[in-house]
């Protein structure tokens, strides 16, 4: 392992900044998203910021069922995104479709339209589990992350 | 029930004998052969339907835009989603429904064939279609994913210089058509689906469809449960207003309040996991009651953490009313008259906060409210200021309100038991949810399977005067609006 690598390793697992995004869901995902920012969870102990810009994210964190307009939206997000980055899908409507599995305007799981490395269910799940899900995924990635890296030295 | 073109002479009528007279909701019904339009019209407090239909070979009738303007999105609405023309309608585009959605199919008609939709693919997002520039005014694309808003939506501003011109929003990125869900679903299953219209203000959605199918079921729900009902529905409120404020301290650079109001609104969401085993969601409420009891241990630990949020409501109110960032940035921004809030038929905190004494809690009364003394918070300022005010105010009230309600507590059972099969008919329940007046229409065909259940919402009456609050304000300034409103886009879009 290079020294490149193990800075590399280091900060995936110490400042992953994450893009929220909302593809249809009912907001109970979303504000317990937004809870984990507030003085009681405090993520940004982990080193864990909220970003706005997919260009600076490295984890995107989806919530709700993805609606037929949200799909294409979340695939260009997704896309912009740059490497490495991996997906944790927020609740059961982003796992599956939760409760709105059949209606005709979703697409029931953000999994069919982008790769998902981690799933988090719960209507709404927990603040405790998306930290959580969160941290696990980290650790996990830490081990993938050279493989996916472009080496330095190499010319594009 | 009157003959089509005859609904706007009613409204005539009414516009010319009461003061305050706004669209409540226009309910579209597939009838077989015809649709049904009913017109819920509010004057003074009372509640009005007006009840026409139009063939479904020809659907048309004239628009009621000129005579009241907050008809606007609704009529787009029906337009969108059961293919009735209206006549005169000023833009009458799609509005909720995707880009590529195909012409012509209509999802909420009975005969719609929604099967060939779900198996069609996704077209890519288009992404310059709407940016056309002249000379002097450009075109801003907001959205759908925005560092500003949490939830996907599109706005299209036309800006001069620093001015906006002109807002246009794209709505129904949050459209999953629970309406036509519902319809294939028992009523049991129903409470867990219009819990989850939003998350947020879900004891109140859960309620609303709760008192509609009680009326049609003529059950009368135990005084206890209607207690319990009225205590969560309030928590409900706290949490939302405080939400709210806390969001808008975010959106205007004054990110300390929202930390601070944030950790204090955390307390009510521990108060409402343990009177309820969740923290957002709560599935509280159930056809017929509640479906849990309140223990002792609980009341007390409610009474110790409000008497303690009242104190930190106290400092809030300090901050908000002294407090000089927080004044520049809402004071005289985004005024809404109060004519105008009339005829823009906006509800709830905004109406209030405009001089409209409106809230369905003393108007029709529903749960515990005939019994328990409150205020009505009205202000005549008419500003975002007044609009965070009036829920902050609101805070206080629904603390007294919960104070009493665990006082008075009666004793006995917390629930009935329901058939499962609702008789045939039609019932309207309204509730008073944090963002103002909800709106179910729900109507059985002797089945346990509703035939049509109807949501208007209080954010998609409100949606409507943000195009006009924003026509020549500051760029700056529209966060603040936009928040001050207290949108909720998967109310909104459903």
């Amino acid at each position: 392992m290079t020294l490149i690598d193990g800075i590399l390793r280091w900060a995936i697992k110490r400042s992953p900044w994450v893009l929220h995004f909302n593809s249809g869901a009912c907001n109970a995902c979303d504000i317990e998203v937004v809870a984990l920012l507030t003085p009681k969870y405090d993520f940004e102990r982990f080193g864990i910021i909220l970003k706005p810009s997919p260009r600076h994210a490295d984890v995107l964190l989806v919530t709700g069922a993805v609606t037929r307009q949200c799909a294409s939206r979340l695939k260009l997000i997704y896309e912009q995104m740059p490497n490495p980055k991996s997906v944790i899908a927020v609740g059961a409507c982003a796992c599956s479709g939760g409760v709105f599995r059949g209606c005709y305007n979703v697409l029931e799981g953000i999994d069919r339209i982008i790769p998902v490395d981690m799933y988090v269910p719960g209507c709404p799940p927990k603040p405790e589990a998306i930290i959580d899900g969160i941290l696990k995924l980290l650790s996990l990635k830490q081990t993938e992350v050279s493989d996916k890296r472009t080496p330095l030295n190499k010319k594009p | 029930m009157v003959n089509p073109g005859l609904h706007r002479e009613v409204i005539k009528i009414l516009l010319g004998s009461f003061k305050n007279v706004s669209l409540s909701a226009i309910v579209g019904l597939d009838l077989g052969d015809e649709i049904e339009l009913i017109y819920s019209i509010r004057a003074d407090g009372a509640l009005l339907h007006i009840e026409t239909s139009v063939p479904k070979s020809n659907p048309k009738i004239e628009s009621i835009c000129d005579l009241i303007p907050g008809a606007d999105f609704h009529e787009r609405e029906v337009f969108d989603l059961l293919g009735v023309d209206f006549l005169g309608h000023p833009s009458l585009k799609r509005l909720i429904l995707p880009e590529d959605w195909p012409e012509k199919l209509f999802p909420l008609r009975k005969d719609a064939d929604l099967t060939s939709v779900k198996n069609m693919p996704v077209s890519p997002a288009s992404l310059n279609n709407e940016i056309k520039t002249n000379e002097r005014s450009i075109k801003i694309l907001l959205g759908p994913q925005h560092p500003a808003m949490i939830e996907p939506e599109r706005f299209v501003l036309t800006v001069d210089g620093e001015t906006v011109v002109d807002v246009k929003p794209r709505i129904g990125y949050v459209h999953r058509g629970i309406e036509k869900a519902a319809e294939g679903r028992t009523y049991l299953q129903n409470i867990y689906l219009v819990e989850r219209v939003c998350g947020i203000c879900n004891a109140c959605h859960t309620t609303c469809f709760c008192q509609a199918v009680e009326a049609l079921l003529g059950v009368s729900v135990p005084k206890k449960a209607l207690y319990l009902r009225t205590i969560i529905l309030e928590l409900n409120r706290i949490h939302s207003h405080m939400l709210l404020l806390g969001h808008a301290g975010l959106l205007i650079g004054y990110e300390t309040l929202f930390h601070y109001l944030w950790r204090d609104r955390e307390s009510i969401m521990e108060l409402m996991e343990i009177l309820t085993g969740n923290r957002v969601i709560t599935s509280f409420i159930t056809i017929g009651g509640v479906r849990r009891d309140i223990k002792e241990d609980v009341i007390r630990e409610m009474k110790n953490k409000l008497r303690s949020l009242t104190e930190r409501v106290a400092f809030y109110r300090a901050i908000l009313e002294d407090d000089p960032t927080f004044k520049a940035r809402t004071r005289n921004i985004g005024f809404l008259g109060r004519e105008e809030a009339v005829r823009f038929c906006v509800v709830g905190p905004v109406a209030r906060a405009s001089g409209v004494k409106m809230d369905v809690r003393k108007d029709e009364p529903y749960a515990a409210y005939d019994e328990i003394p409150f205020k009505v918070i009205v202000r005549s300022e008419g500003d975002s200021w007044a609009r965070f005010m009036v829920r902050l105010d609101e805070v206080d009230e629904s603390i007294n309100i919960i104070s009493y309600a665990l006082d008075n507590l009666p004793s006995g059972a917390y629930r009935v038991r329901v058939p499962r099969i609702v008789p045939a008919g039609e019932a309207i329940s309204r509730v008073e949810a944090p963002r103002g007046e909800l709106f179910y229409y729900v109507k059985s065909n002797g089945s346990s399977y509703p035939e049509r259940v109807k949501i208007r919402t209080p954010t998609f009456a409100n949606i409507l005067s943000f195009i006009h609050l924003t026509r020549g304000c500051n760029i700056a300034d529209i966060p603040v609006i936009f928040s001050s409103l207290d949108p909720c886009f998967s109310c909104t879009d459903r």
